[in-house]
């Protein structure tokens, strides 16, 4: 019982800031006013969502697939109900979720890889690929999540 | 969904140019403000035939788009380089709404050229402190969700809304774009580095990692991958090299900062 309370508190508590970073940056990309609120419940969801899955031992790839196809159903429904393009909710929501951390390691390692011996090299080289490769991935799953209410829904049977 | 083409009516030629040099105003806002590929093409594709072409060809490249609009036998094509990209989803939102409105034809194209030139003047919704402030408080937040306590969120918000301000004030003096990153990530991974220095709060690096994320090239970075998934593979990649590019920009900043303040971290 106590768990399953711990982690609802836990839940709500990245929920929350992570609200609040997808309200910061909505306000850096100067969303429209009318859909600050939609950016803010997609950050709220996507992210709480994927904390919850990795607690309960998902990896952060799939994890974050799963944050952004909820973002991104849920950037369809604000679509409609704001009628302003569904990008705005689901780029400002997904943002939360960008690996900005593994990335600038994976940076900080090509950086670090210039002044390495070949022993010690070895050790940053596959930390950095590490990072890289991750940053990658959850970059693939955050738009590949996003765009799937687009790929069912909005098919165009080619003309040509 | 389908894919409208124009009214079989034959435009003008000087009609044709008129269509053409709005549509492609038109799509270049789209660009220069981080759409995706497939929405500056379907836009563009929506005014022109809205507007009483019989087709349009839009080329998307990192650079330029390239438009070429077909009315009956006449067909005229025309490039405009693409300057700057930034990210402005009021100007998107716009734009997009002014084409629905072009495609039931409520505007035509002497009134849409109106539109976009006060879409052009348009000032932005958030007052610039009000951008400071929040942009500081989302680095917090990201703070936070790492697991930093309250003194490590006061740090990053300090550093993260002093480097906002540093970002704006670089970017109206038109400052090469990669080196306001590096200048930024600098001046938030100095601040944000007070708090090793001093062992400020439980996990003091926290606030190095945080207080930089206000850069990092989120609408790069998805935009690129929806490029690719999409199939417009070529703006994928040069999107993903850019957002890679700036990643680079911020550890370059954050490691002249981590050696001159003496810390170690991350």
């Amino acid at each position: 019982m106590k768990e399953t309370f711990d982690l609802t508190w836990l839940i709500a508590q990245d929920a929350f800031w992570s609200g609040i970073a997808a309200l910061g940056f909505a306000i850096l990309f100067n969303v429209p006013k009318r859909t600050l609120f939609g950016c803010v419940i997609g950050g709220a969801a996507g992210h709480a969502i994927r904390t919850g899955l990795m607690e309960s031992g998902a990896t952060i790839e799939l994890a974050t697939l799963a944050g952004a196809t909820v973002i991104g159903f849920l950037g369809t429904y604000f679509a409609r109900r704001c009628s302003a393009p569904a990008a705005i909710f689901t780029v400002s929501a997904a943002i939360p979720m960008v690996p900005g951390v593994f990335a600038y390691r994976a940076m900080l390692g090509l950086i670090n890889l210039a002044d390495a011996d070949v022993a010690f090299g070895q050790d940053i080289l596959v930390e950095t690929m590490i990072n890289a490769t991750k940053t990658g991935f959850i970059l693939a799953a955050i738009a590949g999540g996003t765009i799937i209410p687009q790929l069912l829904f909005q098919r165009v049977k080619p003309i040509v | 969904m389908v894919i409208r083409t124009g009214s079989t009516a034959i435009l003008e030629y000087e009609t044709l140019r008129d269509v053409i040099d709005v549509a492609l105003w038109a799509g270049q806002m789209l660009l220069q403000n981080g759409a995706d590929s497939q929405r500056v093409e379907e836009t563009v594709h929506r005014i022109g035939t809205g507007l009483g072409c019989n087709w349009m060809d839009i080329f998307v490249s990192p650079n330029a788009i390239v438009v070429t609009t077909i009315s009956g036998d006449d067909f005229r094509t025309k490039i405009r380089r693409i300057v700057r990209i930034g990210v402005n989803m009021h100007l998107i939102d716009a734009v997009n709404s002014i084409s629905r409105r072009v495609e039931i034809g409520e505007l035509d194209r002497f009134q849409l050229r109106a539109e976009l030139e006060k879409l052009d003047a348009l000032p932005h919704n958030y007052h610039r402190w009000t951008v400071v402030a929040m942009v500081g408080l989302a680095c917090a937040a990201f703070a936070r969700l790492f697991g930093g306590d309250f003194p490590v969120m006061a740090i990053t918000f300090a550093a993260s809304s002093t480097a906002m301000y540093v970002r704006q004030e670089l970017n109206r003096r038109f400052f090469n774009s990669f080196l306001v990153v590096i200048v930024t990530a600098l001046i938030a991974g100095l601040i944000a580095s007070l708090a090793t220095r001093y062992n400020i709060g439980k996990e003091p690096q926290i606030a190095l990692a945080a207080s930089v994320l206000l850069l990092v090239p989120g609408v790069p970075l998805i935009n690129a991958a929806e490029d690719v998934i999409n199939g417009y593979v070529v703006m994928g990649l040069v999107r993903g090299v850019t957002g890679g590019i700036i990643a680079l920009c911020i550890a370059l900043g954050l490691l002249i900062a981590m050696r001159l303040m003496g810390v170690e971290g991350l």
